[in-house]
């Protein structure tokens, strides 16, 4: 009995005394770094606390991780500038003087997630492409990462043979600011007449022939996850296209007034995606912006505007921007290459256009 | 006498450097606060300390006060695995974080690298300072002396930008001329030539204009495409623009035919082959002659004379490999990411393995 009350002592002075060691630990809910039970914490200059409590990623020869001390609730916290990232291990050490240092390391663990990602389409959506085809977006269902995409993109002819370096490399990466679209230029230089690199390396895409683009699920998201499935548009390729575009050939399709059924523009070829969404507008007879909401139509060959309100009776016109092109970046009345010998007007370069339509 | 004319030499000197001081800090326009950025990227020196540094995500171009200007003579910097040790600074992994571009503070020589800490749109941006010993620290930005301002990028009027606006220009080259700022832009949708010039101090009216420049070209086709990066230098005494294409590699455009809303006519010098792009230019002299040097994303790093580029007709005609200004590639000099001028004899680079380094200039 005597014994088993001592012992009992003894545990419960040992638990104390462990209890109030010095001692180190990650608090995962606050993204904060702790050095707890140590009493000389409060007395210690702020200049001292980057010494006593050292906080990196584990690994050799690096620098102390970026953030903040202070003293809390008598223990001295780091804050780290950024949330501690899942799968990387830390490395805390408390230098309490006169104390053999305590090293904790911390894992932090990766979630395992079931990749959900998807390539949703591709446009230009139509499967038949001009020879100097200028550009593809790919839309991703969900925010991708940066810095990786070329690499899980590939080009292959109907023979399975892989296109070499047909597309412009930017390390920039050029993504919508949602990360949900990347646009994949062609290099100019093999479409573009007259190059080196046309010269040597032949245009990327022949007339006559049909490709595959893949895009393969290696390509993470911005959680770090791969694609569900691997992605691939199959079209065949016609000829080049140099002519501008030519207004001429644009139709209307004119709303009743007092509706609110669309109005839509019909163009006899494909024109690219995205600016077709931003750079036509709709004004009213006095010259008023109309407001409403925009589709694109079937393989991007028309423009489908809904007003906010019914259309009033009178005359209406859409504004054109300057941006619009089709499928080779060809622009209203201005190729994507001009002809020296065929000089276009500077001024047609800035000019704006209107298409007129009525609503009866 | 002698009093008086003290007195007069104080003056004069106290009316010396009042003027100098009004008229000649980059810094006075600059107001202290949060230089809220979205993404940073390019980066380039002004005087005074003034750091120039474009947010593609965010739109804007952002003049940051670093307080640097301590003249260093110091001749190299060297930190091996840069990339890496910046990572667990922020602490995270090499592969978690995008090391964007370099520039060397002419007058410290200290090392500023433009940082994304993560891989997603969310990714925070960062400055990391090395000096010439390689110790490596954050730039604060929460309370700097900064000014920005916000590029141009309309939106549909009859839409008001509902479902956000898609459009983004990334930024890829900066410079600081005669008190503009010159910015090439690379946009998500259409493909064409702008560079803006923008007035500094940065205003709220007068945001700069676009300038489209064309190059003449090879067979008989004009045409513009955007610009990767460009160098300001002096061609026989003209402040000019040497731009380097995504498809030609360089042109040359007079500063002073740079007018907004005119379509400019740039002079194609040089071809220097195909598959490459043009990542950095930095302009330097040796033993008498000037040259510049040029890093590539496939053709490594080339170097040539920049005497007489005025003597070099413009190329007109197609090619069959290279043409015009003949370069040398600097077999010495591979896998290199980003570099900059570190002094007249030195230059920075940061090469695929992360290793930051100062090298000859060759």
């Amino acid at each position: 009995m005597m014994l088993s009350v001592l012992a009992r002592g003894v545990l419960a002075a040992c638990l104390l005394l462990f209890i109030q060691s010095p001692a180190v630990r990650f608090d995962s809910a606050r993204n904060l770094f702790l050095l707890e039970n140590w009493t000389g914490a409060g007395q210690l200059p702020a200049d001292r606390y980057r010494d006593i409590f050292q906080i990196s990623v584990d690994a050799p020869d690096v620098p102390a991780m970026l953030g903040q001390y202070r003293v809390e609730g008598g223990a001295l916290v780091f804050a780290p500038q950024f949330p501690v990232q899942p799968g990387v291990k830390y490395r805390a050490v408390a230098r309490i003087p006169g104390s053999t240092p305590i090293t904790a390391l911390i894992d932090i663990p990766k979630a395992v997630v079931k990749p959900t990602t998807v390539v949703e389409r591709i446009y230009p959506s139509t499967n038949v492409l001009p020879e100097n085809q200028l550009k593809f977006y790919i839309h991703f269902s969900a925010p991708m990462a940066r810095g990786f995409g070329y690499e899980h993109i590939v080009l292959r002819d109907q023979d399975g043979a892989v296109v070499e370096v047909p597309f412009l490399e930017l390390t920039e990466e050029l993504w919508d600011p949602e990360g949900r679209r990347f646009t994949l230029f062609f290099d100019p230089g093999r479409i573009k007449r007259g190059l080196v690199s046309q010269q040597q390396l032949g245009i990327s895409l022949q007339e006559g022939r049909r490709y595959t683009l893949s895009i393969d699920k290696g390509w993470k998201d911005a959680q770090g996850n791969p694609l569900l499935a691997d992605f691939q548009k199959v079209f065949t390729v016609g000829p080049a296209d140099r002519q501008p575009i030519d207004l001429r050939a644009w139709t209307v399709r004119e709303p009743a007034a007092g509706t609110r059924n669309p109005v839509t523009l019909v163009f006899p070829e494909p024109l690219d995606h995205a600016i077709l969404q931003r750079d036509l507008d709709v004004m009213d007879a006095s010259g008023a912006v109309v407001n409403g909401g925009v589709t694109i139509g079937p393989e991007e060959k028309s423009w489908v505007f809904t007003p906010d309100v019914a259309w009033k009776q009178g005359p209406h016109t859409i504004r054109l921007g300057t941006a619009i092109a089709d499928l080779a970046g060809n622009m209203i009345n201005r190729p994507f290459e001009i002809d020296v010998f065929d000089k276009i007007d500077e001024d047609l370069l800035h000019s704006k256009y209107v298409f007129p339509f009525t609503v009866k | 006498m002698t009093m008086f004319r003290l007195t007069i030499c104080a003056l004069l000197a106290l009316m010396l450097f009042a003027t100098v001081g009004v008229a000649a800090d980059l810094t006075d326009s600059l107001k202290l606060g949060k230089a809220d950025m979205k993404s940073v990227g390019v980066l380039t020196f002004g005087p005074d300390g003034v750091l120039f540094a474009g947010d593609s995500m965010g739109g804007q171009i952002f003049a940051i006060d670093t307080q640097d200007r301590t003249a260093s003579t110091a001749t190299a910097v060297e930190v091996m695995g840069l990339t890496g040790k910046i990572a667990a600074m922020l602490g995270t992994t090499a592969d978690q974080i995008a090391v964007n571009d370099i520039a060397v503070n002419p007058a410290s020589k200290k090392t500023y690298v433009s940082v994304s800490r993560g891989i997603g749109v969310n990714a925070a941006p960062v400055i990391v300072r090395i000096d010439t010993t390689g110790k490596l620290e954050a730039l604060s930005l929460d309370n700097v002396k900064y000014a920005s301002v916000v590029l141009p990028n309309p939106v549909n009027a009859s839409t008001g930008g509902r479902g956000g606006n898609a459009r983004l220009q990334a930024i890829t080259d900066l410079a600081f001329v005669d008190n503009r700022v010159f910015v090439a832009g690379l946009s998500n949708e259409e493909f064409s030539s702008t560079l803006r010039a923008i007035p500094f101090p940065f205003s709220s009216v007068d945001k700069g204009t676009n300038v489209e420049i064309w190059h003449g070209s090879h067979n008989q086709f004009e045409t513009n495409s955007p610009i990767r990066t460009f160098l300001p230098y002096k061609v026989n005494g003209e402040q000019t623009i040497l731009a380097s294409y995504t498809c030609t590699p360089l042109v040359k455009v007079p500063v002073a035919s740079l007018k907004a809303g005119s379509k400019v006519m740039g002079t194609t010098i040089a071809e220097f082959g195909a598959g490459n792009t043009p990542l950095d230019m930095i302009a330097y002299s040796k033993g008498g002659k000037n040259f510049i040097l040029m890093s590539n994303t496939s053709r490594g790093v080339m170097k040539f004379s920049a005497d007489g580029l005025e003597t070099f007709s413009p190329i007109t005609k197609q090619v069959p490999d290279k043409a015009g200004v003949p370069y040398e590639t600097i077999a010495t000099l591979t896998n290199i990411m980003q570099m900059d001028q570190f002094d007249s004899q030195r230059a920075v680079v940061l090469d695929r393995t992360g290793d930051l380094r100062t090298v000859a200039l060759p």
